[in-house]
């Protein structure tokens, strides 16, 4: 087991989502950086969709109930465990009583931390990620409490310390400045409710995001964008990553924990190959869309896969390795 | 397919795809919806068929490579899908109108130029229909509000609105199953499970389901 | 237990799927080193080693124990793990070899002061390749 003893800001467990509850109302919840997750679940040899903890803010300190492997991804932190330094995306190996602590986030705005066999929660509605909303899975369905033990499912063998490349270098844009955050995104259905000038200041703008961006959504501030003529839709499933244009012309990027129905008019959605990005820009940093088509949000999601296949077979070259000797 | 007799077929990213009918908010359009949720969730490679307000999306377990055929395929089975009736049960509420909570009341009454007793009266009156269920677990878009009450969703949504708050967003009305962000209206509240994980069905109501609002106070 | 052609023809296998160029093991009297792109290139060839042999004057060096790129700094950090004058702890991080998408720790054998950072970013090191010297404490010198 783990015991949380200092916690910032809203961390929660999650594994990779609850996927087949929309018709309940029932959103996805799930890691904000679900590369991220799989990452660390690939390093522990885990099942990809074991649950961890998701870290949106420092500090955070817990300790290791027991022996057991660990793995940090996700945001670039300053932790350490026992006197040594944990670099990113990186697995290790925690004795009773060690303390992790992380201090500081130089990049990136959600850290995740596996542990080998994963974090067993009670799986509710087919998922152990925290639907905060409906206040069930997760740990009692809430954010993590000093104080909280998380429950660990049986360790693996002590793992020899490992780094992956983190998807940030592997996946890299093109054109992605320092503190800027691009995604691409596939225009949605009340696109061309939106006149030719408006559309190119969606474009151009550089969106500020603002401090009200959340794991429910990611709300935007820029130039007001407001279609031709006030648009009311009647209520309509939604999925993470749609970009809806509330009245006031500020865009909202709907992401884990969002509402699973909306009724403003969506302008685009960004790509599920791209919302981990989302999930890790930071407050107060900058945002771009850029287009895309459907044809090349699926390469791109190709891409994803290809690179997580690569960490996969990586990672266990090195297990192969291991009992070759 | 933007003609305005032909459904809007829209992509919500690589996730998943939005159909739209024509015609009117009633309950037939909302019967072939459910027709049509009904055989589409069939279908290979959809995860989940979730009816809206006179929509439904699907959601991909693998998104398709071609659109072409998920789109003609929801074309004719909406041209071929006829009414589906869901004989559902009858649930009373009782609701205090009003207060801290429903404390829209005033605003939508003076948007509609009505007395507070006008809407409070207006919105119990009908027998209304769960048409569908979304937002967040449990929640119901109840079909059949009066369209004198109709009250344009807020410019900018609330961070939080209570549980069980009763409210108005353009021309629908439902009751919140918990507390969260809301860009609609509250004018009141009620006290019922509308959810819970541990249940075999884990929400309370299903679309067809009947509820009749009861006027328990009004708060001024 | 030795190696088998059966495990050569299996890590062949693996390392053709998995893109990773390059892997050495090494077994008492045995040094096997498998190369799958013939275009690769190592810095400093396989060379039977223990990781903490001492040096003549008493300096203990840390070696890579795998083949491929070495990065003195992590990627996505501008500061190295270690410079010279500083102290480390017996299996402290003192830099990384990247092969594929993987990153090894290369560790330092023993407690010390960093006498030198010998390998160069982003040149390609072997098993055995000395990455760091490291002048022991007295109290933590090696003993072999």
């Amino acid at each position: 087991m783990i015991e949380i003893l200092s916690v910032t800001g809203p961390a929660s467990v999650q594994d990779l989502g609850r996927f087949d509850q929309y018709r309940f109302g029932v959103g996805t919840s799930g890691a904000m950086d679900d590369i991220a997750l799989r990452a660390g679940n690939i390093l522990l040899g885990n099942d990809e969709n074991d649950a961890a903890v998701e870290i949106p803010m420092i500090p955070f300190k817990l300790r290791f109930g027991r022996d057991m492997a660990f793995a940090l991804t996700g945001a670039s932190v300053e932790a350490e465990i026992a006197g040594r330094a944990i670099p990113p995306w990186w697995r290790s190996h925690a004795r009773a009583g060690d303390v992790l602590t992380i201090k500081a986030i130089s990049r990136g705005a959600r850290s995740y931390l596996a542990v080998g066999g994963g974090i067993d929660v009670p799986v509710v509605l087919g998922s152990r990620s925290t639907q905060l909303r409906g206040e069930f899975g997760g740990l009692h369905g809430r954010p993590l409490q000093p104080g909280d033990i998380l429950p660990c499912a049986a360790s693996t063998a002590a793992v020899g310390e490992l780094g992956v490349e983190p998807a940030d270098i592997s996946l890299a844009r093109p054109n992605a400045a320092a503190d800027e955050t691009i995604v691409r995104v596939v225009v949605a259905g009340e696109y061309d409710a939106f006149d030719a000038a408006t559309q190119a200041l969606f474009w151009s703008s550089h969106w500020k995001i603002t401090p009200q961006s959340n794991r429910y959504g990611y709300r935007l501030q820029g130039p007001a964008v407001k279609p031709k003529a006030p648009v009311e839709k009647r209520s309509h499933g939604i999925v993470p990553g749609v970009i809806q244009i509330p009245p006031n012309g500020q865009p909202i990027i709907q992401m884990r924990d969002a509402q699973t129905s909306g009724g403003y008019p969506k302008i685009a959605t960004v790509i599920r190959a791209d919302l981990w990005r989302v999930g890790q820009a930071r407050l107060g940093s900058k945002l771009r869309f850029e287009q895309t088509t459907y044809p090349d949000a699926l390469a791109a999601e190709a891409e994803m896969s290809a690179y997580l296949d690569r960490l996969r077979t990586n990672v266990r070259l090195v297990e192969e390795t291991r009992t070759c000797r | 397919m933007t003609a305005p007799d032909r459904p809007r077929i829209s992509l919500l990213g690589t996730s998943a795809l939005l159909f739209e009918a024509p015609g009117t908010f009633d309950l037939p359009h909302q019967r072939r919806i459910w027709a049509l949720a009904a055989t589409a969730s069939k279908w290979p490679d959809i995860r989940e068929a979730i009816p809206g307000i006179t929509n439904l999306m699907l959601t991909f377990e693998t998104p398709p490579r071609e659109l072409d055929a998920l789109i003609t395929a929801l074309n004719e089975s909406w041209d071929a899908a006829e009414s589906l009736a869901i004989g559902g049960r009858e649930i009373r509420l009782p609701v205090t109108y009003g207060g801290e909570v429903g404390s829209s009341l005033q605003s939508v009454a003076d948007h509609c130029s009505l007395s507070i007793d006008d809407v409070v009266a207006i919105h119990a009156a009908p027998l209304y229909t769960v048409f569908a269920l979304g937002s967040h677990p449990g929640y119901c878009y109840l079909g059949g509000m009066d369209p004198r009450i109709t009250m344009p969703r807020r410019q900018t949504p609330l961070q939080r609105s209570a549980g069980g708050s009763v409210s108005i967003g353009g021309s629908q009305t439902g009751v919140s199953a918990s507390p969260g962000p809301s860009g609609w209206h509250a004018i009141g509240h009620t006290s019922w499970t509308f959810f819970d994980p541990s249940w075999p069905t884990p929400a309370a109501l299903a679309p067809g389901d009947t509820i009749r609002f009861e006027i328990k106070r009004v708060i001024r | 237990m030795p190696i088998e052609i059966t495990d050569i023809a299996r890590l062949a296998r693996v390392l053709a799927k998995s893109g990773v160029d390059t892997i050495e093991i090494e077994e008492p009297g045995l040094t096997l080193k498998l190369v799958v792109d013939t275009g690769a290139r190592i810095a400093a060839s396989a060379k039977p080693a223990g990781t903490a042999t001492p040096a003549a004057d008493h300096s203990v060096v840390a070696k890579a124990d795998v083949a491929g790129h070495f990065l003195a700094a992590h990627p996505w950090q501008d500061k190295p793990f270690v410079a010279p004058g500083q102290r480390v702890e017996a299996g402290a991080i003192v830099g990384l070899v990247r092969i594929g998408l993987l990153y090894a720790p290369v560790v330092a054998p023993a407690a010390g002061t960093i006498d030198a950072v010998i390998a160069e970013t982003g040149t390609m090191v072997g098993y055995g390749t000395p990455i760091v010297r490291i002048r022991p404490h007295a109290a933590n010198r090696p003993l072999n």
